[in-house]
Formats: C-alpha cells, structure tokens, sequence
C-alpha cells in the first residue's frame, strides 16, 4: 500500500476514533466532575456514616487500576444484572474512575476558601444551601481549577484503556491498523501527536479560564 | 430603626479546655456605644462572636432585646438554623478582615443579602445597595471589584453591606486593624456617623482616641475577665484596677515617639 492510499484509507477511520476519545473525555471529564461535587458536598453536609462510606469508595477507586475497574465492570457487571454495550460501560468507567480524585480535588478547594467569607455570610443571616451555592463553591471552583485542569489531562490518555473492552476509540483503531498493515510505528505516532493536540487545546484553554475567573481576585485573598 | 439593648449574665465559653470567657456581665442600653478593650487573647473577639452565635457560649444567657440568643431556654438545646437566622438579621457584624466576597462587586455584596435574606428583586436590591454604599461615601465604587479597593474602603463596603440589612444592633470586631494609619480615620468617621444616627454599638477595638470620644462605656477584659465597665473617662483616665493602668502604659509607650 502506498503512503496515500494507506492515508486515504486509514485517514478517516483514525479521525472517527479521535472523535469518539474526545468525546469519552469530555463525558468522563464533565460526570466524573459533577460526582465528585456531588462526593464532596455529601461528605460535607451529609450523615457520618454516607461521608465513611463515600471515603471508602474514594480509597477503593484510588487504590485499584482503571483497567481492572473497567474489566469488573464490563465483565462481571452481568453478573450482578449490569449488562452494558461497550461505549456505556467505557464512559460510566471513566467517570467513576475520575470522580474520587475530583472529589479530592474539590475538598482541597473548599478548605483553601477563608472561614471569614461564610461567617460574614452567616452573621447577615444567609441560609446555608446559598451560602454554599453563592460563595463557597465559586470560590472553591476558583483555587481548585488549575488541579481540575491537570486532572482532566490526566484522563485524556486513561481514554486509551477503553479499546481494552473494544470501544472504538483511537487506541483500538491504531491497534486495528497496526495489526492489518504491521506499521506499528506509524500507527502509535499518530496517535501520540493526536493526544499531544488535545492536551494542547485543553490547557491552552485552562489557563484561559483561569485568568478569566481570577481576574477580580487578587493572590491570596 | 429603633436600636436593641444587649444583656450578658455569667456568660461563660471554652475552646476545648481553654476557659475563653468567666462569668462575663455586660449590658448595652439601646442606642448606646460600648467599647471592649483589653490585651490580645483576652477575649474580647469571643465576647463578640457570642453575641450573634458565631461562636456558641457554653452557659449563662445573652439576649438583646429580652430574647435569648442561640438556645431555646437558658441551658437548654440550641435554636433552629431558621430561628438563628432571623434573630442574626438584626445584628450586623464587621470583621477585622473585612470579609468580602471577591468574586462579588462591592453593590453585589451590599445586595447579596437583601436578595438571600430579605428576598428583594434583584432591581431593588441593587438600588439599596448603592444607597448604602452613597453613605458610607463610595457611591463612585459601585462596580468595583474588592480587590481594587484600599482596606478604608472595603471596610466600608462591609459597614455597608451590615447596615443595608437594617440591623438594630452592630459589632465590630477591631474594624481598622487591619488597616494603614492613614486609612483607620475614614473607617472611624463612617463609624461615629452611626453612633451619632443611634446605633447600639459593640465595638472591640485598639483606637484608645474612638473609644475615649465616641464609646459611652468602656470594658475592660483581661484573661477572659470582664475586669470593669463604666465611663470612658473614669476606666482611660482613673483606671481602679493596677491591670488596666498596666495595659494603658505599655499602649502609650507603644504609640510614644
């Protein structure tokens, strides 16, 4: 096959499978985020048994390889009843694999806002639920975003694990390719400069959100 | 307005084993300023702190107006979140650090709690909010974000943002020290306009000058003690106790050059 005719034929295939990791990122970015909030203001205001619980999910998901978690949940899901197709077991893997270090990362943001800015809101007389909404989550989205950032780009590569259970993401089309033209080098190149790309954009874009949401708050106030 | 009276009796309060206030008596009549001074770490933040519940007193009974704060009978089980909450919008507080919201502009602050607490339309909250931050001179700040401001002015943001709720009572917590000398008087100034207007004033505070001129009564605390209370010119000027002479001294000494 000659480089062109090995491009035009491999050319889309390759970018449908970028396609599909970038949106399993997103989706395991943007749930595996919402859980861990979810995680964290659970463990804050909920009962003390649920924040016991919730602290051991937290070291379980953290303790144990994502490829592990994905093969229990793909393969011994129906098992227990949970019979999912490929994609949907990769993207509630991916989020429930990220949600922990989310939460995490959210936890250190809550306690890095000053304890003065919910006792001014407190003495006014503010209900909690909005004391919360308003002031400590906003503040708390604000130190915590450049950690969330690296997180995300953490899980961009951990998308490469999905072709294990055969999502058809850019790893199992690489896989595919080099298999069937044994052009293994050019297959594994491509698709480091496709991640390299994505990391690229999304930090490109996380330090533009940065400055935006920092750009009344000075250093250390 | 009709300002509230404060009443302690045997107020005591702990940090774990930390004995932070002894049987502390104190009572403000209404419309009257009360100035707490004292060492560091004689507690005279918690004393303030206890009057609207930020930090719970462990026995003995503060109520302003006749009503109890933060528990249901003396001794007895806490308030609801509901009923604290109420008996807080009567009481604003300003805090040594200001305590703004930053990712707020000075209005939003202001109208923040006229929209959570009073449940105002946003329109009309924000037109309180520029009223009450015309009084305290920073009408031109309006859309300002804290971190642009000096600490005189986001102090008075934060008086502001107190008295936008219509409290009958305030505490200040050492409001200008945190503060560059040359800022401490525009905070001061905004301060005696209240007490003047008839404000019930606790105010903790190391201005010696604000509490001679301004406060009605002075108390002194020392070791979580209330030490004496009465006039400002008999506790600054013919201090009883050798530990209040004490602590003048070294405060003169300090500020002598």
């Amino acid at each position: 096959m000659t480089d062109a005719a090995f491009l035009a034929h491999y050319g889309p295939i390759l970018l449908r499978g970028f396609g599909v990791t970038v949106l399993c990122w997103a989706f395991g970015t943007v749930f595996g985020m919402a859980l861990g909030l979810v995680i964290t203001l659970a463990q804050r205001y909920g009962p003390r048994p649920l924040g016991w619980l919730l602290r051991v999910y937290i070291e379980v998901i953290r303790g144990t390889p994502f490829l592990v978690q994905l093969f229990v949940l793909y393969y011994g899901g129906p098992l227990l009843g949970l019979r999912l197709d490929a994609v949907p077991a990769g993207l509630l893997g991916l989020t429930i694999y990220g949600s922990p270090y989310f939460a995490e990362i959210f936890r250190a943001g809550f306690a890095a806002v000053p304890r003065g800015q919910i006792e001014a809101a407190r003495a006014i007389g503010i209900a909690e639920p909005a004391i919360v909404r308003r002031i400590l989550v906003p503040l708390a989205l604000v130190s915590a975003l450049p950690a969330l950032v690296n997180f995300a780009i953490v899980l961009t590569k951990e998308t490469v694990i999905l072709s294990i259970i055969t999502v058809p993401e850019l790893m199992y089309r690489v896989q595919n390719m080099s298999a069937e033209t044994y052009r293994f080098l050019e297959a594994n190149l491509i698709l480091a400069l496709f991640f390299w790309a994505l990391v690229e954009v999304i930090s490109r874009a996380g330090r533009r959100l940065e400055a935006h949401m920092t750009r009344h708050i000075t250093e250390g106030r | 307005m009709d300002a509230a009276s404060v009443e302690l009796s045997r107020v005591n309060a702990f940090f774990g084993p930390f004995h932070a206030l002894k049987d502390v008596d104190l009572s403000v009549a209404p419309g009257r300023v009360t100035c707490l001074i004292g060492p560091s770490g004689s507690g005279k933040s918690t004393l303030l702190r206890c009057i609207n519940f930020l930090e719970p007193y462990a026995s003995g009974e503060i109520r302003i107006d006749g009503q109890l704060v933060g528990y249901e009978t003396p001794g007895g089980k806490r308030m609801s979140g509901a009923r604290l909450r109420a008996m807080r919008r009567e009481i604003g507080m300003v805090f040594q650090a200001f305590n703004l919201w930053p990712h707020m502009t000075a209005q939003d602050n202001v109208a923040e709690g006229l929209c959570r607490v009073k449940g105002m339309g946003r329109a009309e909250a924000a037109a309180r909010a520029a009223d009450a931050l015309e009084r305290v001179d920073l009408g031109d700040k309006l859309a300002s974000y804290p971190s642009r401001l000096s600490g005189g002015q986001q102090q008075r943001v934060a008086i502001a943002r107190a008295m936008a709720m219509e409290p009958r009572l305030m505490l200040f917590d050492e409001p200008t020290s945190a503060l560059d000398p040359e800022l401490v008087g525009e905070v001061l100034a905004v301060m005696k306009r209240l007490a003047a207007e008839g404000m019930t004033m606790v105010v903790v505070t190391h201005e010696m000058g604000f509490a001679a001129h301004v406060a009605d009564r002075v108390a002194f605390m020392d070791a979580g003690e209330l030490v004496a209370c009465g006039p400002a010119k008999d506790i600054l000027h013919a201090p009883e106790d050798p530990r209040i002479a004490g602590f003048l001294r070294t405060y003169l000494e300090r500020n002598a050059f």
